[in-house]
């Protein structure tokens, strides 16, 4: 009885994550990006410097209509944003926080586990842009397809890199074999791991299939109401997983100067430090073309995702 | 026999009467992936059909995990949801994807694919439980690292016992992408 | 494959593809981005961008938060027209003048007795209506430059909405008070030309107080010289 009150307490808790830390994300990128631009950003909601922005839009968001075009693959149209959440929140299970046992649920093979389902949500935009009948989103739902195709082999390879150094695919077995050395040693695929992670979220600057001066919003451009917000969430919540990854995976999660107590501390940090870095790059960069994306893809990252391989493999083979 | 058959299972401390809880889960997703999989090639509306191949080959990634076989599950989600699917539905979106029913996704060969799909079917029924008839096999406690189907145990098995055959199929896959892109080459040029 | 636009195309693709998202950041140095034109490495645009908005980051922001606060103006902002009416001769100008026509004036003329009884009686325009519409009025500030008696001015004041669009005409008695509102001119610049009036003003102060030294002197000349030679009266006893 004790195991399933632990696991139920555990899944609580990787839910009260999913809801609060995109939040917490999104407020960051509300008010980061308006310093950035000489802004303030929300002020008023909640009083002190609008930390409340987010749940007033919540709240916003609950009271608008939810609409259904009449041309709509009805079902498919609403079930679309339940397909583009969930296996965030699915990946937030296997992701470790702090040394022993600090994770919602330790896979064998949680590498797979977490790459494979964060390639589902992908599906929710192809979903939703097939079922809304307008043909902004289904170029939408075209381009995110066409960019998933493209981002996941680099991501894969650079994934694949670093459980060849630690010659495991369960993550928390790839953090007990960090060593400091790993991060200039994995650099480049940790730069490519993170890059094409953005572009597969569809993070400016690798936002084609959302370019709201080109096709309005993309697979969301029918979307009202909470659905709309549940595709939002699933971008913060995306960006919240690509973070946490990339600081497991290039970072060394948990490591750093008192680790044994604070571990968990260390992994935020990087998170949020990670997170911050793609709000950075949101403010700074132009969109990409599209042509430009497909080219940063196969013509850049992947070669440098198989040359980090080639490293991996090389020093691997060298130190044993 | 057969009571000699069930005797000897049964003192085997198995029993198809008394299912464990993990078969009958087993079962129930079987028929739902079963039941996903008809719906795939019979409804008349191409992405729902694509759609409906996402559940029946997501319900095959949840029975391999079932049997502990955690890797093999993981990657069938990574390539067949998050690849293959997509790229199906991609392909869709690019030529012809009408909401709502398509009157030409009959075909008037149905009864014979039917019958051709029957026969296959039947075959490879026959040919499973031919092979396996009455083996059984212990599946450890998920958890323990020594299981039959963690990467561990795959890695070995792949790269000690079958690495002709991993080689021989990643030449053909090679083979299909050289074609490919000596194919859209020559389309481009006559463009 | 449709052909690209040449811009992109080159022998190095992911040197020219961060060289043009590097670019469109930089200011004024178009060449420096494209594979590290001026002596830079490659991707030296993109990081240039990211220093750029880093330290924006750090500095304040030049946001107002108006209705917290009011904003500081500068002196000659457009906010509102004021109207100073005992200035106005009704000479229409700045209602001619205007793009929009929203200047109403209406006047009739009053004749004033004669003040002798050979001259002629004298007519003045009097100011019936003054109105500005500010719901068709484009803030251009004509009728105020063509105004030729000081009767127009420009005030900061901008929280006049209204929830009627009638409201917005404001009528002499609202121009009038607006007037309170106007600032006074601001400081010239260290070295700028006087102004025209404040050198005519100097002119004829100059000239008067000439006239009044000259009247003066003279006074003092003709006492001096009386006081030479006294007036048999003497002075009056003190009462």
């Amino acid at each position: 009885m004790t195991t399933a009150l632990e696991a139920l307490l555990r899944c609580v808790a990787v839910l009260v994550v999913f809801l609060t830390f995109p939040l917490v994300i999104g407020q960051t990128e509300h008010k980061v990006m308006a310093h950035m631009q000489g802004r303030l950003g929300p002020m008023y909601a909640g009083g002190f410097h609008g930390w409340a922005q987010l749940v007033a839009d919540g709240v916003k968001f609950a009271q608008k209509e939810d609409i259904v075009p009449a041309g709509a693959d009805r079902r498919i149209f609403q079930l679309a944003p339940a397909v583009a959440l969930l296996p965030y929140l699915l990946v937030l299970i296997a992701i470790p926080v702090g040394p022993g046992g600090f994770v919602g649920q330790a896979l064998d093979a949680g590498l797979f586990f977490v790459l494979a389902v964060m390639g589902i949500g992908v599906l929710g935009s192809l979903m939703a842009g097939w079922a809304s009948a307008n043909k902004f989103s289904l170029l939408g739902g075209v381009r995110s397809a066409a960019q998933l195709l493209a981002y996941e082999l680099p991501m894969l390879l650079a994934a694949a890199s670093v459980a060849m150094a630690a010659g495991t695919v369960s993550l928390t077995g790839i953090l007990g074999a960090f060593h400091w050395w790993w991060v200039p040693w994995q650099i480049v695929g940790g730069f490519v791991f993170f890059t094409s992670g953005l572009a597969e979220l569809q993070r400016p600057p690798f936002d084609m299939p959302v370019a709201d001066s080109e096709i309005i919003f993309g697979a969301y451009t029918e979307y009202t109401g909470l659905r709309f917000a549940l595709f939002l969430l699933s971008e913060y919540a995306g960006i919240l997983v690509l973070c946490a990854l990339t600081a497991v995976l290039f970072l060394g999660g948990w490591h750093g100067p008192l680790s044994a107590d604070l571990g968990w501390l260390w992994t935020l940090l990087k998170t949020f430090a990670l997170a911050f870095v793609v709000i950075w790059l949101r403010v700074t960069y132009p969109r990409l073309r599209e042509d430009q994306l497909m080219r940063f893809a196969w013509t850049f990252l992947i070669p440098l995702a198989l040359a980090q391989l080639a490293l991996t493999g090389i020093v691997k083979v060298v130190i044993s | 026999m057969t009571a000699a058959l069930a005797a000897s299972l049964s003192s085997q401390g198995h029993s198809f009467l008394s299912p464990t809880g993990v078969e009958i889960v087993f079962v129930l997703v079987g028929l739902a992936v079963l039941g996903a999989a008809v719906l795939t090639v019979s409804t008349s509306q191409l992405v729902h059909a694509a759609l409906w191949l996402v559940v029946a080959l997501g319900g095959l990634a949840i029975e391999y995990l079932l049997l502990t076989a955690e890797f093999i599950a993981w990657v069938q989600v990574l390539i067949y949801l998050g690849s293959v699917v997509v790229l199906v539905l991609f392909g869709l979106m690019l030529t012809r994807a009408p909401i709502g029913r398509s009157p030409d996704a009959d075909s008037g060969n149905r009864w014979v694919a039917l019958g051709l799909a029957v026969v296959a079917a039947g075959t490879l029924v026959t040919l499973v439980v031919d092979a396996f008839r009455c083996t059984w096999m212990d599946l450890p406690a998920s958890g323990s690292t020594s299981v039959n189907g963690s990467t561990q145990a795959n890695g070995e098995v792949l790269f000690r016992y079958w690495v002709l055959p991993f080689e021989a199929l990643s030449v053909l896959l090679l083979a299909a992408l050289v074609g490919a892109i000596v194919l859209s080459r020559r389309h481009r040029e006559e463009g | 494959m449709p052909p690209l636009p040449s811009g992109s195309v080159g022998p190095t693709g992911h040197t020219e593809h961060t060289g043009h998202t590097g670019q469109s950041h930089q200011r004024g140095s178009g060449h420096s981005g494209r594979s590290g034109g001026s002596g830079g490495f490659p991707g030296r645009g993109l990081a240039k961008g990211l220093a750029v908005t880093l330290r924006t980051m750090t500095r304040r922001s030049v946001t107002d938060q108006y209705p917290d606060a009011q904003p500081e103006l500068p002196p000659r902002s457009r906010g509102v027209i004021a109207l100073l009416e005992e200035n106005c001769t009704v000479c229409m100008l700045c209602a001619r003048e205007c793009p929009d026509w929203c200047i109403y004036i209406d006047s009739h003329k009053e004749t004033l007795p004669a003040a002798e009884p050979n001259a002629r009686a004298r007519t003045r325009n009097v100011l019936d209506r003054f109105a500005i519409d500010f719901s068709l009025c484009m803030y251009c500030g004509i009728c105020i430059e063509v105004c030729p008696f000081d009767a127009l001015f420009w005030s900061p004041e901008f929280e006049y909405a209204e929830t009627d669009i009638l409201e917005l005409t404001h009528e002499r008695e609202k121009l009038r008070e607006w007037m309170w509102t106007v600032p006074p001119p601001p400081a010239l610049d260290p070295a700028a030309e006087e102004p025209k009036e404040i050198a005519a003003a100097r002119k004829a102060a100059d000239k008067l107080a000439a006239a009044d030294a000259a009247a003066e002197a003279a006074a003092a000349a003709a006492q001096e010289s009386a006081g030479t030679t006294p007036p048999p009266g003497g002075e009056e006893p003190a009462p």
